[in-house]
C-alpha cells in the first residue's frame, strides 16, 4: 500500500506539481514524427502534463509546440491555417510562429509593434528517431536531445507506435516494471505471437511460473531481475532497465526485436503509451515491421486515424471467453498491449493505492515509487537534478540470460545492459 | 451514457462504489538484521506503525558455538531461538550491510524455506560489502532489494502492510 498524499504526490504531473516538475526536467515523447508528415501538414493537438498544446510543422520543417489557443479571443489554433512560416488563427487572422511569437495582428496598422508584445508559451519540438520530443521547463536547464538507443539506430532498425491509455500514468508504468505478471497474463502470446515466439527462452518462461526477484539501483533509475529456474545449475534471467522519469524496457526473446515503452502522462487520468522495437545490429524484417503495424507484440491495432486502439474500454477490449477457454489468451484479451491497458484501465483512472496489498514480488514497483518520490522531493526543496537526465544514463538494454547458479546478473551483465551501438542485444 | 460496462465499471465517479472493508494487516512478519550496522537500522525503523512486525539482530558471538547455532535477540536483548521466531510468520525479511552475516543468512535462508515463508532481503548500501550476504540469500529470497537505503527498508514493511 502507498499511502494516499504520496499517491497524489506521484499521480498528479500537471503545472506547478512536484511530479510535474520533475517530467518536465526531461525531454519528453510529444508525439510520433509521423503526426507531422510534411511542411505545412495539418496542425495536431497535443494534450502533455495537463497542458493543451498544438504541434505543427511550418514552411521551412520547423517544428513548434504552442500554446492551443489564440491570444486574441482564446480560439483553438487547430483550426488554424498553416501557411507561409506560420500558423493563422482562423477567427480575426492572427498569425504565430513556430516559437509561440505573434507575427501578424491583421487588424493593426501596418508597421505596429503590437504583435512584438503577443507571445504564445511555447516548448521546443525535436525529432530524435521516429519520435518528437519536447522539454518543458526551465529553458535555462534544458538538457542534451535523448540518447536512448531506440530512437539512435538507423531508420530500417526501428519502429514506434503510439496509443491513447485511459489511466494515469504510474499505473500503465508500473506495469512496465513488474515482471510477474508475463507468465500469467501474456502466457498466449509467449506461444502464438509472431514477435515473441520461438525463443528458447519462452520454455524458462512457462517452466517456473515462480520467478525470484532483484533490485538494484542504477545512476538512472534501476535493473530489475527476474531469475527462473534454467538447466541444473543455472538461471534464465530477464533484466528490466527502467530509466528515470518513465522509460522502460522488455527482456528480448531470441533474436527478435527488443521491445520498451515510454509512459508519458497526458493529464492525471490518461497516457500515452509509446512502444518501441529494435534490433541493434540489423534491419527490421518486412515481416517484424508488417507485424508490428499489425498490432503484434508490443504495440496495439488502432483505430484508423487515431491513436486509440481498437479494442478499448468501449466495447468491453472485445474480450473472447471462448479464445480464453481455448487457452489461446490468457484473460481473454487479445494482444499483449491491450491485456495490460484492459487490467490497468479496469483500476480506475488512478487506482486507490491505499487498498493495495502488496508482496515482496511487487518490490521493484515499491522502490520505483520511492526513487520517484525522492527525486520529486530532491527537487522541489533542494533543486536536486534527478537521475535520467544525464544522457548517459539513456544508454542502457535489456537483456535476457543464462547464467550460473552462483552468478549476480549485476556482475555478469556489465555489458549486455550496456547499449553499445551495433552490437546485439543479449538475448535467449 | 457509458459505451460499455467497462468503460462505465472504469470510471472515477464509479470508484465510489469499490467495497471498502478495513484491511487487516497481511503479513506476520519478522525482520531480522545480519550485522552491526544492520542492526542500528533496525532499531531504528522498529518504531514504526506495525501492527504484528518484530525486529530481531543476531550480532557475532564468536564464543557461542559453531556458526549456525546462533542465537537471535529481540531487541530489547532477550534471546530468542530460531525456530520460535519463525513459528506464526509468513514474511521474513533480513537485513544485511556486509558480509558477517553471510552464514547465519544461509541458515536463515534455508529456515525459511524449509518452512515455506516467504523470504526478501534488504541489502544496505552499496552492496559491494555484502556480497557474499547476497549470494547467502540469493537461493532463498523471493526478492533482493540491492543497494536500499534506510527509506527503502521502511517502505518496504509499509507496503507489505506487516
Ligand atoms: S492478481 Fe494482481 S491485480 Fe489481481
Ligand atoms: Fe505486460
Amino acid at each position: 500500500m502507498l499511502r494516499q498524499d504520496i499517491n497524489e504526490l506521484l499521480t498528479q504531473t500537471g503545472p506547478g506539481t512536484p511530479m510535474g516538475d520533475l517530467f518536465r526536467q526531461y525531454w519528453i515523447p510529444a508525439l510520433l514524427a509521423e503526426e507531422l508528415p510534411e511542411n505545412d501538414s495539418p496542425p495536431v493537438r497535443v494534450k502533455l502534463l495537463s497542458e493543451r498544446l498544438i504541434a505543427f510543422r511550418d514552411s521551412e520543417g520547423r517544428y513548434g509546440l504552442i500554446d492551443e489557443f489564440c491570444a486574441h479571443r482564446g480560439a483553438s489554433l487547430w483550426f488554424g491555417r498553416n501557411e507561409g512560416s506560420g500558423l493563422r488563427c482562423p477567427y480575426h487572422g492572427w498569425k504565430y510562429d513556430v516559437t509561440g511569437q505573434c507575427i501578424e495582428v491583421p487588424s493593426e496598422a501596418d508597421n505596429s509593434s503590437f504583435c512584438e508584445n503577443v507571445k504564445l508559451r511555447a516548448y521546443p519540438l525535436v525529432k530524435v528517431g521516429d519520435v518528437l520530443w519536447t522539454h518543458m521547463g526551465d529553458p535555462a536547464k534544458r538538457p542534451a536531445l535523448p540518447e536512448f538507443e531506440f530512437a539512435h539506430v538507423p531508420p530500417e532498425q526501428t519502429y514506434t507506435s503510439k496509443r491513447w491509455q485511459q489511466c494515469n500514468w504510474l499505473q500503465a508504468f508500473e506495469g512496465g516494471i513488474d515482471s510477474s505478471h508475463v507468465t500469467f497474463l501474456h502466457s498466449g502470446g509467449l506461444q502464438s505471437d509472431p514477435l515473441f515466439k520461438g525463443a528458447k527462452g519462452n520454455e524458462y518462461n512457462m517452466k517456473d511460473t515462480k520467478p525470484f526477484f532483484e533490485v538494484a539501483d542504477s545512476e538512472g533509475g534501476l535493473f530489475v531481475g527476474a531469475r527462473r529456474n534454467a538447466e541444473e545449475g543455472s538461471y534464465y534471467w530477464r533484466i528490466t532497465p527502467w530509466v528515470m522519469p518513465a522509460f522502460t524496457m522488455v527482456p528480448p526473446r531470441g533474436d527478435h526485436p527488443v521491445h520498451g515503452h515510454f509512459w508519458v502522462p497526458i493529464d492525471d487520468e490518461n497516457c500515452w503509451t509509446y512502444s518501441f522495437d529494435y534490433h541493434p545490429a540489423r534491419p527490421l524484417t518486412a515481416a517484424e515491421r508488417q507485424a508490428m503495424i499489425d498490432g503484434h507484440g508490443v504495440h496495439s491495432k488502432n483505430i484508423p486515424g487515431t491513436y486509440r486502439p481498437m479494442a478499448n474500454m468501449d466495447n468491453d477490449y472485445l474480450i473472447d471467453r471462448e479464445a480464453q477457454k481455448r487457452g489461446e489468451t490468457y484473460s481473454g484479451v487479445a494482444g499483449i498491449a491491450m491485456q495490460d491497458a484492459s487490467l490497468q484501465e479496469s483500476m480506475g483512472p488512478i487506482v486507490d493505492r491505499t487498498k493495495e496489498r502488496l508482496v515482496p514480488a511487487d518490490s521493484g514497483i515499491i522502490k520505483a515509487r520511492q526513487k520517484l518520490r525522492k527525486a520529486a522531493i530532491a527537487l522541489r526543496d533542494e533543486g536536486v537534478t534527478p537521475p535520467g537526465v544525464d544522457t548517459a544514463h539513456h544508454r542502457v538494454r535489456s537483456a535476457a540470460v543464462v547464467l550460473p547458479q552462483a552468478e549476480s546478473f549485476l556482475d555478469s551483465c556489465g555489458d549486455a545492459i550496456k547499449a553499445t551501438p551495433g552490437v546485439p542485444h543479449s538475448s535467449v | 451514457m457509458y459505451a460499455s460496462e467497462s468503460a462505465k465499471a472504469a470510471s472515477a465517479s464509479e470508484s465510489r462504489y469499490r467495497i471498502t472493508v478495513p484491511i487487516a494487516p497481511a503479513r506476520n512478519a519478522r525482520v531480522i538484521a545480519l550485522d552491526t550496522r544492520a542492526a542500528s537500522v533496525a532499531r531504528r525503523i522498529s518504531d514504526g506503525p506495525w501492527a504484528n512486525a518484530r525486529f530481531y539482530t543476531c550480532e557475532t558471538t564468536p564464543d557461542r558455538g559453531p556458526a549456525d547455532e546462533f542465537l537471535l535477540y529481540r531487541l530489547d536483548g532477550v534471546p530468542a531461538a530460531l525456530d520460535d521466531m519463525l513459528r506464526d510468520t509468513d514474511v521474513v525479511v533480513i537485513m544485511a550491510t556486509d558480509d558477517s552475516g553471510a552464514t547465519r543468512a544461509a541458515a536463515i535462508g534455508s529456515a525459511c524455506t524449509a518452512r515455506a515463508i516467504t523470504t526478501a532481503g534488504v541489502v544496505l548500501g552499496d552492496g559491494f560489502e555484502a556480497d557474499d550476504a547476497v549470494a547467502a540469500l540469493r537461493p532463498h529470497a523471493r526478492v533482493l532489494l540491492l543497494s536500499a537505503d534506510e527509506s527503502d527498508a521502511f517502505e518496504l514493511l509499509r507496503a507489505l502492510r506487516v
